[in-house]
């Protein structure tokens, strides 16, 4: 029996996998969950600031230990940013074009075989989407493979162990077959969730939203992001959009902030001051921490500003 | 010269039936085409008549493109028909293709007179007032015809379709297709091989830039394509069935022929051999080869081909050769044509889906709370017969939003565009439809303008609405309203969606997003329909309602259960 036959149950087998060879290599706690969350010296994440775009993005990498760290020479890079509207970039609904692409030549600078960007979106036609939104000619430039993702055929039924509500779930097969996961989100207020970062972007990888609405959303999201944990955390903070979120049209503002980071909430929870609100306020931030997905007090996180 | 003509002939078929497809393909987001992609339909002549004579007013792109081939009749006939028609070259191709050997279709002239009393027909749906463009406006300089052109046209026909049946086929077939092999690169043997990986990259991107990135679904698509093999199907009977008989485009562009100064010439070389005869897939030619009747050559000039003793030519200006341009109409027939032209109109204004609501402006029909018109539309009125049903605007629209009307609007209303927003909405960035209707019964608008331009309203079924009657979390309409029309309202300590009325342009993105299935618990309606206000008074409207917000008029559900 070759290895491939197990395929889709191993899913969270491999990014545990993924996730265990990357704290071997680094040292950096974060990615085993409950032990790395519960750990005395707590998670670390990197805020860069008072940068252009691109710079930002290296500048906060190369605090987490550099991009050779997370992407090994050969690796199969999945890049998901927000790609959920059709809206320019300074709307502030979706990732700014620049971070996407500097992380995407960062990627192809460690020696990466393949990048791929790809998000599920809510809005629109592909052309229109990667157009309006700037990633799609942005990333291709500089080497990605860009494409969304509304095809069923790119999908596979996934069970979550351990979850809560959402046992399981028709997940992206682009997960399975990453080496290394990076979710690049944009930090909005948003109707039903009070905020969007990390963990609500990973939303955009799976094929049916809706069922996630029709339980329970908070739930949901922390029962997938327990499972799904990406490799690295690029949280694009550079513009933030503080009303009517997620797509606006919203009062934004010029943050000039990149953070980056392996644990999910660590970076979510840093996210969501810069929005004015508390990740203990935030209902799908609070289950996942419930969950021991990773750390959302900050008093117990290390920022390094840089 | 004149042997070489079926040749170039053939190749101008060609030639045009690729541009007429290369057009349609090109119809698409984004729109980057050196010509109009709507030019086939702009320069039908017949589209245009019955845009201008039934909506009584000068259409001027429609001129610029409909006068050419109008002199090109005058001076050449029907060389339209044989030279560049799509349909006339489909045609031909299928009778190619579906050839019986050994079997000869008549060439009895028997329903030759018929396509007059079609194009007669036709015109008198344009002349008959039919309605008033609007309640306010009364008085004959003001009524509008019910063109029934659309069912006829044959530009029309094809365009309809290529967009009905042809597209959804075509990208049912990229899309299965590239589902394979996209899944083939999820196997094993591709995931531990990289060149057989890399060998697949090209042919996705590939299928992905031929095909939308969603499946292309049409109602009325078998009937659209029955119509089609139905008029290419009457080839058996007859070669060019349809163009001697039935096209009233054919008609129009024979009459303006009538006095065209080229001609065929049969020199004394003849000997009656009867070849041409046989051969002349429109029967043009009498049983003495000398004769041809000339509204009905098409100049496809095979005749000049197949004669062995070269006997043919074409002549300029010879007055004696024996053309007869008479059409020879029946009196009665022509009242008769009149009179179903009549009914045409009649029939569909006494249904009950033409009937109007009792509401100060009576715009809305009775039949039609789903009647949801694409941005750009004319008032109900004008658009039912300004709207030639050619599909464009269903063609471009990126979102499969645009429909073919059946039950909604009544039978006046048959084949016109409108959103069905479970299928797909009108999203915001797109002015797509209003750049691509021929006649402009969809008058081109700007994407600034969408946010008031009103279509309709949205409501919430609160007993279906998980976050009215479940209290679920879920605002996904709220989310996605591109237009900040809907907010939410907090009851009993949870968030819950509300619409504001006078902001909702009807665009439908929230009935698309619903998570309630299959219908959705938010709706769009016809009630917020204005297209009979001008764009100003809408825009003010836009303007008041954005100075005033009243998140309390909260859009209840108007039509359960629709």
């Amino acid at each position: 029996m070759s290895k491939h036959d197990m395929t889709r149950r191993d899913f969270i087998r491999r990014a545990l996998r993924a996730g265990l060879a990357t704290c071997a290599l680094s040292g950096v706690d974060g990615l085993l969950g409950e032990q790395a969350a519960a750990a005395a010296s707590g998670p670390t994440i990197a805020v860069a600031s008072r940068k252009g775009p691109a710079e930002l993005v290296g500048a906060a990498v190369e605090a987490m230990g550099g991009i050779g760290k997370f992407v090994k020479r050969g690796a199969r890079v999945l890049i998901k940013p927000n790609i959920a509207w059709a809206r320019k970039p300074e709307q502030a609904a979706t990732t700014n074009p620049e971070v996407v692409v500097e992380i995407v030549r960062l990627c192809k600078q460690a020696g990466a075989r393949e990048v791929k960007v790809t998000d599920h979106s809510v809005d629109g036609p592909e052309a229109l989407l990667l157009r309006m939104t700037g990633i799609g000619p942005a990333a291709q430039g500089a080497g990605a493979r860009v494409s969304l993702a509304s095809s069923p055929a790119l999908y596979e039924r996934v069970n979550l162990r351990g979850a809560k509500v959402l046992k399981s779930v028709e997940a992206l097969r682009d997960l399975r077959r990453a080496d290394v996961f990076i979710n690049v989100p944009i930090a909005k207020v948003h109707s039903a969730t009070g905020v969007t970062l990390g963990c609500k972007n990973l939303m955009g990888t799976v094929l049916d939203r809706g069922a996630w609405h029709r339980s329970n959303l908070d739930q949901c999201i922390a029962d997938y992001a327990k499972e799904l944990r990406p490799n690295l955390v690029v949280l694009d903070a550079t513009r933030v959009l503080l009303t009517n979120g997620p797509k606006g049209p919203g009062r934004t503002e010029a943050k000039g902030i990149v953070v980056a980071g392996t644990d999910p909430l660590a970076v979510d929870a840093y996210g969501a001051t810069l929005l004015g609100r508390q990740a203990q306020q935030v209902g799908h931030l609070t289950r996942a921490h419930d969950m021991g997905v990773g750390e959302i007090d900050l008093e117990r996180v290390k920022v390094k500003h840089v | 010269m004149s042997r070489r003509l079926r040749g170039l002939r053939r190749v101008s078929q060609l030639f045009f039936l690729a541009a007429f497809v290369l057009l349609f393909a090109l119809a698409a987001f984004p729109l980057r085409s050196p010509i109009p992609v709507d030019i086939f339909l702009r320069g039908d002549p017949l589209i245009a008549l019955s845009a201008m004579v039934s909506l009584r007013k000068l259409i001027v792109p429609l001129v610029w493109y409909a006068l050419p081939v109008l002199v090109l009749s005058l001076f050449l006939g029907r060389v339209f028909c044989g030279w560049i028609c799509p349909m006339g070259t489909m045609i031909d191709i299928c009778e190619r293709l579906f050839r019986v050997k050994g079997r000869r279709p008549s060439q009895a002239p028997r329903w030759r007179t018929a396509k007059f009393y079609v194009l007669i027909a036709l015109v008198v749906t344009m002349l008959v007032p039919a309605a008033h463009r609007s309640a306010a406006e009364l008085g004959l300089t003001q009524t509008v015809g019910l063109s029934a052109v659309y069912a006829m046209d044959p530009i029309a026909l094809l365009t309809r379709t290529f967009t009905l049946a042809g597209l959804p086929a075509a990208q049912w077939a990229v899309q299965m297709t590239r589902d394979t092999v996209t899944s083939w690169s999820y196997t094993p043997v591709v995931e531990e091989h990289p060149t057989l990986d890399r060998a697949l990259i090209p042919v996705q991107t590939g299928l992905s830039l031929v095909a939308r990135d969603g499946p292309v679904h049409f109602r009325l698509s078998l009937l659209a394509f029955a119509t089609f093999v139905a008029v290419v199907a009457l080839g058996r009977y007859a070669r060019r069935f349809w163009c001697r008989n039935l096209c009233p485009l054919g008609a129009l562009l024979g009459l303006a022929g009538k006095a065209s100064p080229v001609r065929l010439a049969v020199s004394a070389k003849c000997t009656g051999c009867m070849r041409c005869v046989n051969e002349c897939k429109m029967g043009a030619i009498s049983e003495d080869p000398h004769q041809y009747s000339g509204p009905e050559c098409i100049g496809c000039y095979s005749c000049i081909a197949v004669c062995p003793e070269k006997a043919i030519s074409v002549t300029i200006g010879h007055l004696d050769t024996d053309r007869t341009d008479e059409l020879q109409l029946d009196r009665r027939r022509l009242l008769s044509a009149a009179g179903a032209g009549l009914a045409a109109v009649v029939l569909p204004k006494v249904g009950w889906g033409a009937m109007r609501t009792q509401a100060t402006e009576k715009v809305l029909k009775v039949s039609s709370a789903r009647l949801i018109r694409p941005p750009g539309a004319l008032a109900e009125e004008e658009f039912v017969t300004a709207c030639v049903r050619c599909g464009e605007c269903m063609k471009v629209c990126q979102m499969n939003a645009l429909q073919p009307a059946f039950g909604e609007g009544g039978l006046e209303a048959l084949g016109t565009p409108i959103i069905v927003p479970r299928m797909g909405p009108c999203i915001q960035p797109c002015d797509l439809c209003g750049a691509v209707c021929p006649t402009r019964a969809l008058e081109p608008f700007t994407m600034e303008e969408k946010s008031h331009l009103y279509l309709g309203t949205a409501s919430i079924d609160r007993s279906s609405c998980i976050a009215w009657a479940a209290d679920r979390q879920c605002l996904v309409c709220d989310e996605a309203c591109s237009y900040d029309a809907i907010s939410q309202k907090e009851v009993e300590g949870i968030p819950r969606p509300v619409v504001h009325e006078d902001i909702c342009v009807g665009c439908g993105i929230c009935e698309w997003v619903c998570p309630v299935e299959p219908l959705g618990a938010i709706r769009v309606y016809s009630s917020g329909d204005r297209r009979h206000w001008t764009r100003a008074e809408q825009r003010e409207l836009r303007q008041r309602a954005e100075d005033e917000r009243q998140p309390e008029s909260d859009g209840q559900l108007l039509y359960p259960g629709l």
